[in-house]
């Protein structure tokens, strides 16, 4: 469980989140949502323990984002960034491989499958196109082995067809873990979601 | 395959151009390397085995520590100009070595002033890092600063100090392997060697590093203690070579920049090849100091400005699509 109790968070001088308390459980997906600069990105920072916060507290599994070991907290959470920047030219290959097969979640195959990655192992991840790059990306953090998922605006440079296979992936991905998507846009995702978080 | 071949390639060229080192210099030797093997005390085998030898093995040794030390730096500040002597790293070695001896609390080739060295190289990679405004342009820009700043204090320790033989350390700013003995080369080698074992032990961490450091944290890396060993390595790797031979420019930079070209940018691989290739230009470069001017020898740090600056500039307008900047 993922336990957020009355936390604000500053960037800079100003406030980007104030007074916010949520819980998020564990096979279950959870949306949150709201409009851009509403702090969605910053709520996700700072449960993944890169974005610290002025007053409250976050736990998950007991344990604090700002004081748990890395590798500890990285058994708990999987955090897939809005964006990441690919500075040098491995291939997806290379970059998946980043994570060695013993250590990845059991559902690395079918991840890999459905975000079309086989197709262009070989490629150099600098040449792929910002969707390719960015399931690429998502990849990486869905085969970490963890018990919550935060993926950060994975539909954003998607097309219709990449977004239901990346939707799959979650109904599938909820059955035995945590899920936490943020979206701005939320038609016709509903249904795939167990709660929702709104910010406004 | 092609990785096997290439390593295959390299090292057979390093066997020959260390004969090569072997066989040509000043002395004109009359018959080859191979008919002194076990022969000791003529004019000729004295200047093969004594000082041909640890020459041609120093350079193998430097060499391939500086062309680590440069992969590491691009690595570790996710910098693809980040050279040890472009940011600095070597004018704090230099700076190390010149206080030691300047203050009398260790001669040249000494383990106190290999240690000096390699503290004072470590000392300047936390300075830059903790002034630099950013990571990119502003990192670079602020080693060069403080890099300027300990050359001058170490020209200026140089030019007040009353050690006898000091002023000719100003060689430092250069770079010169013709110091070189058995006994340095005894001295750096444990340094560098446990700098090559942090080295290979970083290199898959490297791999992840090179999307972020919240992508490193996300995966459970120890952010800060990574680029702390990180930055020890590169010490360990830079401060004995510098305190050894001087400044060598560029050839950190280079290195490394060949060898993403030819076997990609994956630090596992990265590593040893740079070791390879930094051996390999560093003896090529030594025998030109010695053989193009001869019977003058030219500081080899020279050579490898003349050569490496306008490949830099190369690069720079090239790029290649294997670092794409940030």
């Amino acid at each position: 469980m993922i336990s957020i109790s009355r936390i604000s968070i500053n960037r800079g001088e100003t406030l980007v989140l104030q007074d916010f308390s949520a819980t998020i459980l564990e096979r279950q997906a959870t949306l949150l949502s709201g409009p851009n600069g509403s702090g969605k990105t910053s709520l996700i920072q700072a449960i993944a323990g890169t974005l610290p916060i002025s007053t409250g507290e976050i736990s998950i599994d007991g344990a604090n984002p700002f004081l748990a070991k890395a590798l500890d907290l990285a058994k708990l959470r999987s955090v897939a960034p809005q964006r990441r920047t690919f500075s040098l030219a491995f291939s997806v290959a290379e970059v998946i491989d980043f994570i060695p097969v013993k250590e990845r979640a059991d559902h690395w195959e079918n991840t890999l499958e459905l975000l079309g990655l086989k197709q262009f192992l070989n490629k150099k991840v600098t040449e792929l196109s910002i969707g390719q790059q960015q399931r690429v990306s998502l990849s990486l953090s869905l085969l970490q082995e963890s018990k919550f998922y935060l993926l950060d605006e994975p539909f954003s440079a998607q097309d219709s067809e990449y977004q239901i296979r990346i939707l799959q992936l979650i109904d599938e991905l909820r059955k035995e873990k945590g899920v936490l998507v943020v979206s701005h846009n939320t038609d016709s995702l509903h249904s795939h979601f167990d709660q929702e978080l709104h910010i406004s | 395959m092609r990785r096997t071949s290439t390593y295959l390639g390299l090292i057979i060229l390093l066997a020959l151009l260390f004969l090569l080192s072997l066989q040509i210099g000043i002395l004109h030797l009359d018959t080859s390397v191979f008919s002194l093997i076990g022969k000791r005390g003529s004019v000729a085998a004295t200047t093969v085995w004594d000082v041909r030898f640890p020459r041609a093995l120093g350079a193998v040794v430097i060499g391939g520590a500086l062309g680590i030390a440069g992969a590491l730096a691009q690595g570790i500040f996710r910098n693809p100009l980040a050279e040890p002597t472009l940011i600095g790293l070597s004018s704090g070695a230099t700076f190390g070595t010149i206080v030691g001896i300047a203050t009398g609390l260790a001669g040249y080739g000494s383990g106190v002033n290999c240690l000096a060295a390699t503290l004072g190289t470590g000392l300047a990679a936390v300075i830059t890092l903790f002034l630099a405004p950013n990571k990119n342009f502003g990192f670079l820009l602020t080693g060069i600063a403080f890099s300027s700043i300990l050359t001058s204090v170490s020209g200026l320790i140089i030019s007040i100090s009353q050690r006898p033989g000091i002023q000719s350390l100003s060689f430092w700013n250069f770079g010169s392997l013709s110091l070189i003995n058995f006994a340095t080369v005894r001295v750096i080698t444990p340094f560098i060697l446990i700098g090559v074992v942090l080295a290979i032990a970083l290199a898959r961490g490297l791999n992840i590093w090179s999307l972020g450091e919240n992508t490193a944290f996300y995966m459970g890396m120890n952010v800060k203690r990574f680029r702390f060993v990180a930055i020890i390595a590169i010490a360990l790797l830079i401060g004995p070579a510098v305190s050894a031979v001087g400044s060598i420019a560029f050839l950190g930079l280079l290195v490394p920049h060949v060898v993403r070209l030819v076997v990609g940018p994956n630090h596992q691989h990265l590593i040893g090849f740079s070791a390879l290739l930094g051996a390999i230009v560093l003896l090529i470069a030594d025998l030109l100091a010695r053989a193009a001017f001869a019977p003058h020898e030219v500081p080899l740090g020279l050579l490898t400005s003349l050569l490496g600056a306008p490949i830099l500039i190369l690069l720079l307008r090239a790029r290649r699509a294997q670092w794409v900047s940030e």
